[in-house]
């Protein structure tokens, strides 16, 4: 491995810029670091080439750990996206300088100035001053001046970024030229989707400080595992469908029949669907793919050349299907894009009403689909609707958030309707009796519960804990979903009896490696992990205490646990807590792709 | 038309004439230039021509005849030796002091930033003053200098230290805002290929801020030749021991040898000259020279 990363962080006035960010990259491979502004992606770029310190994890380039080696010493080329190139030398000195530094000799140094301003095309500019150069030009140069002393690897931080688009698709011709020639081990930081897909070998893309995904282009776009590289690579249109057992249906319709989703209870599940894959026909009778989605009324038809951009109005019908990302009674929109040949085909124009089937979604993996709100009457609900953290994680995950009256909430008597299941994560007020509340929803077949306070602190350490180990892949899953929309920390802890044995704590020991490894492969997700030693409970709560800004997530594999042992740390209602609830021995949810 | 109709209906008319506008801005153009150079001539330039004729008054011979004066020459001799001391000196603390606020943060910086200008807000007089109550008999080391033997106040080093003083802010004040602007790329990128932290600030940092370094140094070395009142106060006016060019004049002006006092001032004056023309001379080179 060229570069490896192990769980690097970086805390600007504590929060984590990046955030446990782990990373294998191989040798000659070109990995982009895609993201928006603010991500982590220039900081982790900062880190690898030495220029910022780092809190936590390590650095090693080429199997030599410089973790803890100066800028200087790492031997690695960085180019800047101003080109900070040196403006009182000339091209040529600029060239040489990582050589004159070096004490290499004249002869020697002029030769492979040469060789440089042969690779990026610039022959003869030697005696340029950089100001009398263009943009791209200066570019070159500092390309050419970061690779002088033949580094090991070469970082790219936004390069393209100053640059108008036709000098930059020529630049990216040359880089990766210039790459493919040396067979350097590039890592290029750009927040522009295109330029990543044109470049990389491979993608990781950030968020939030956290790498939320790497793989090759094709797979990141047709294969996301989170929401926000499904609309962040690409335009997506977000469908919250129901999967039962014969695969995932909007609305009320069965949809895309795919390998076998055999969960015992039918559940709301996100599906991605891409605007090229929407098929626009006359009629439900003119479809030719099986899926059909739903009606609609053309709302907007952009000409863009090669494709057409439209976006469609579903019709309001109780079995319509429904998008995640409108929140409210707000538009509902589907976006589209079809190829010229499509259009001839079938001509559409504003205000016509069409049919709309689907040739290809992709279930996301996730288990927070959407948020019901759950109280019960309307002002409670109403003010949990405007609760700091529900709403920023509802439009951070691009999702609605749904309220729900339910006067009989906390009833100690269940009703035997459990097919009116609420769909998505349930989201109760903190109160005295919020473990009733809790009880009750489970056993009407809600299986996550986030439960907020009234005022809490944005979190900025996630505690995660389950109570039986039936319920550790979905609460992993569950917290992998939250942690990748917060920038917080997350710490597992797990809680051994006061007197284990030598023998029984090495076993708690390997449980907490299990659960690392597992969220590390699984999920994508790093975390730290704590062993503590008493009762469960008790043992959270004084590790919650110990400083603001924490939220739970918990996982219990019986609905009893929530009114006798966790009661008490429940009705504490100090922190946002999500509970995850899976019975023992039930069938795990198959959430593989359609 | 009615008369409330009329007002927004002239000024509608106005402004749709074009070429009136541009007649009053020439004008207006005119005027304003006329005014500075009227106020520039009367301030500055009659001033500086009575210098040199005053001086050239009684003739050449009385001219030269003063700066036989060997008392007229120590006081040029202290001069420029104070120039050649603190100079340096504020050129180091200004490039140290800029360096810091422009590139690290810490407790204090806003603090130290409005202490750097201090020496300018406040009066020269004052500034004197300051050191005659630290250095003075009577001040808090008075009496440990006095018993050690080390003369500051009415002494060469207490000239030294009020100019070092008044003029400390320049070459920082200069560089501030420059580092600031320029950032530290450059240095970023000189550090990754290589560079240590000496060479990287003789071979990038020190050529890309030389011409506000250059232009502060000037400015500074303006100020520690021409400084008067700080200089005044601990200086003790010794003939031909602790009086600069300045009060070398004043003093001359004082005993009435009016051709004497002119022909000081007047070298004073060129020196001033040549400083002002090599600033316009940085300025220009540093102009086309990014």
């Amino acid at each position: 491995m060229s570069i490896t990363l192990d769980q690097l962080t970086k805390r600007y006035q504590g929060v984590p810029v990046v955030n446990d960010v782990s990373l294998e990259i191989g040798d000659g491979e070109f990995f982009v670091l895609l993201g928006p502004s603010g991500s982590g992606k220039s900081t982790l770029l900062r880190a690898i080439a030495g220029l910022s310190g780092l809190d936590h994890g390590r650095i090693a380039l080429h199997g030599r750990d410089v973790t803890h080696v100066s800028a200087r010493r790492r031997g690695v080329g960085l180019v800047f996206q101003n080109y900070a190139l040196f403006r009182h030398m000339t091209v040529g000195e600029n060239i040489e300088f990582a050589l004159r530094v070096r004490r290499v000799r004249a002869a020697q140094r002029r030769r492979r100035r040469q060789e440089l301003l042969r690779l990026v095309a610039l022959e003869g500019m030697d005696e340029r001053l950089p100001a009398q150069l263009s943009g791209g030009q200066q570019q070159r140069v500092a390309v050419a001046r970061a690779l002088a002393h033949e580094p090991q690897v070469l970082l790219l931080d936004e390069p393209f970024g100053a640059l108008d688009a036709k000098i930059r698709e020529g630049l990216r011709r040359t880089i990766r030229e210039v790459q493919r020639e040396l067979g350097i081990t590039t890592i290029l930081v750009t927040h522009d989707q295109e330029e990543a897909f044109a470049m990389g070998d491979r993608i990781g893309v950030m968020n939030c400080g956290r790498l939320l995904e790497s793989g090759t282009p094709q797979d990141l776009y047709t294969r996301p595992t989170t929401r926000f590289v499904a609309t962040f690579l690409g335009a997506a249109n977000l469908i919250l469908a129901r999967q039962g057992s014969d695969g995932p249906r909007w609305g009320a319709r069965p949809a895309v029949h795919g390998p076998g989703a055999c969960g015992a209870r039918e559940r709301e599940v996100v599906a991605v669907v891409r605007p090229e894959e929407i098929e626009i026909a006359r009629s439900s009778e003119t479809l030719a793919c099986s899926n059909f989605l739903g009606r609609g009324v053309v709302e907007e038809v952009l000409f863009t050349g090669a494709l057409e951009r439209a976006r469609i109005r579903l019709d309001e019908q109780p079995d319509a299907p429904i998008l995640a990302h409108a929140n409210g009674d707000g538009a509902v929109l589907i976006e589209t894009t079809r190829p010229q040949f499509e259009q001839r085909a079938f001509a559409i124009s504003r205000g016509q009403s069409v049919t709309i089937g689907v040739r290809r979604a992709h279930v996301l993996p996730t288990p927070l689909s959407s948020f019901t709100i759950c109280a019960p009457n309307s002002s409670a609900a109403e003010r949990l609707a405007g609760n700091s953290l529900l709403l920023d994680l509802s439009s951070r995950m691009k999702t609605r958030i749904r309220k729900h009256l339910e006067p009989m909430l906390g009833a100690s008597t269940p009703s035997r309707d459990s097919t009116a299941a609420l769909p998505g994560t349930a989201v109760i007020g903190a109160r005295a009796g919020v473990a009733s509340d809790a009880k009750w929803l489970l056993e009407h077949g809600v299986e996550e519960i986030l439960i907020l306070p009234e005022h809490a602190p944005a979190p900025q350490r996630v505690l995660i804990h389950w109570t039986d180990e039936s319920a550790r892949s979905a609460t992993l899953a569950a917290s992998a979903s939250v942690l990748r929309h917060l920038a917080a920390e997350a710490i597992y802890i797990d809680v051994l009896p006061e007197q284990t044995s030598t023998a029984e704590r090495s076993f708690g020991i390997r449980a907490l490696l299990d659960a690392r490894s597992e969220a590390r492969a699984a999920h994508g997700l790093e975390i730290r992990t704590e062993l503590r030693f008493g009762v469960a409970a008790q043992a959270l709560e004084q590790r919650l205490s110990e400083s603001p800004g924490h939220m739970l997530i918990v996982g219990v594999a019986s609905t009893s646990q929530l009114t006798s042992e966790l009661a008490a740390l429940l009705a504490m209602a100090r922190w946002p807590v999500l509970l995850v609830h899976r019975e023992r021995g039930a069938p795990a949810h198959s959430r593989s792709a359609a | 038309m009615t008369a409330a109709g009329a007002a927004p209906g002239s000024l509608q008319e106005l402004a749709g004439r074009p070429g009136r506008a541009t007649v009053l801005s020439a004008l207006g153009r005119r005027c304003l230039i006329g005014l500075s150079v009227a106020f520039l001539a009367a301030l500055l330039l009659a001033p500086l021509a009575v210098v040199f004729a005053s001086a050239f008054h009684s003739g050449v011979q009385k001219y030269l005849q003063t700066f036989a004066d060997p008392d007229t020459q120590a006081a040029i001799r202290l001069t420029l030796l104070t120039a050649l001391v603190v100079v340096p000196v504020n050129t180091v603390f200004g490039l140290a002091a800029a360096w810091a606020i422009a590139k690290f943060e810490f407790r204090g910086k806003t603090l130290l930033v409005t202490l750097i200008d201090l020496p300018v807000a406040i009066s020269p007089v004052i500034s004197g003053m300051l050191f005659v109550l630290l250095f003075g008999m009577r001040g808090w080391f008075g009496a440990w200098l006095a018993a050690n033997g080390v003369s500051i106040i009415f002494a060469t080093p207490g000239i030294m230290i009020a100019t070092l003083f008044v003029t400390s802010p320049y070459v920082a004040r200069e560089l501030i805002p420059l580092m600031q602007q320029l950032g530290d790329d450059e240095e970023e990128a000189a550090i990754t290929l290589g560079a240590g932290a000496w060479m990287t600030f003789f071979r990038v940092t020190l050529p890309k801020i030389r011409w506000g370094l250059l232009y502060g140094v000037i400015l500074c070395n303006a100020r520690a030749m021409g400084e008067f009142g700080a200089v005044s106060v601990v200086s003790g006016h010794i003939r031909g021991l602790t009086n600069t060019m300045p009060l070398a004049i004043e003093a001359l002006y004082n005993d009435y040898d009016f051709t004497g006092a002119f022909a000081v001032a007047s070298l004073l004056t060129l020196l001033a000259l040549a400083t002002l023309a090599l600033k316009a001379l940085v300025e220009r080179t540093g102009d086309r020279q990014p």
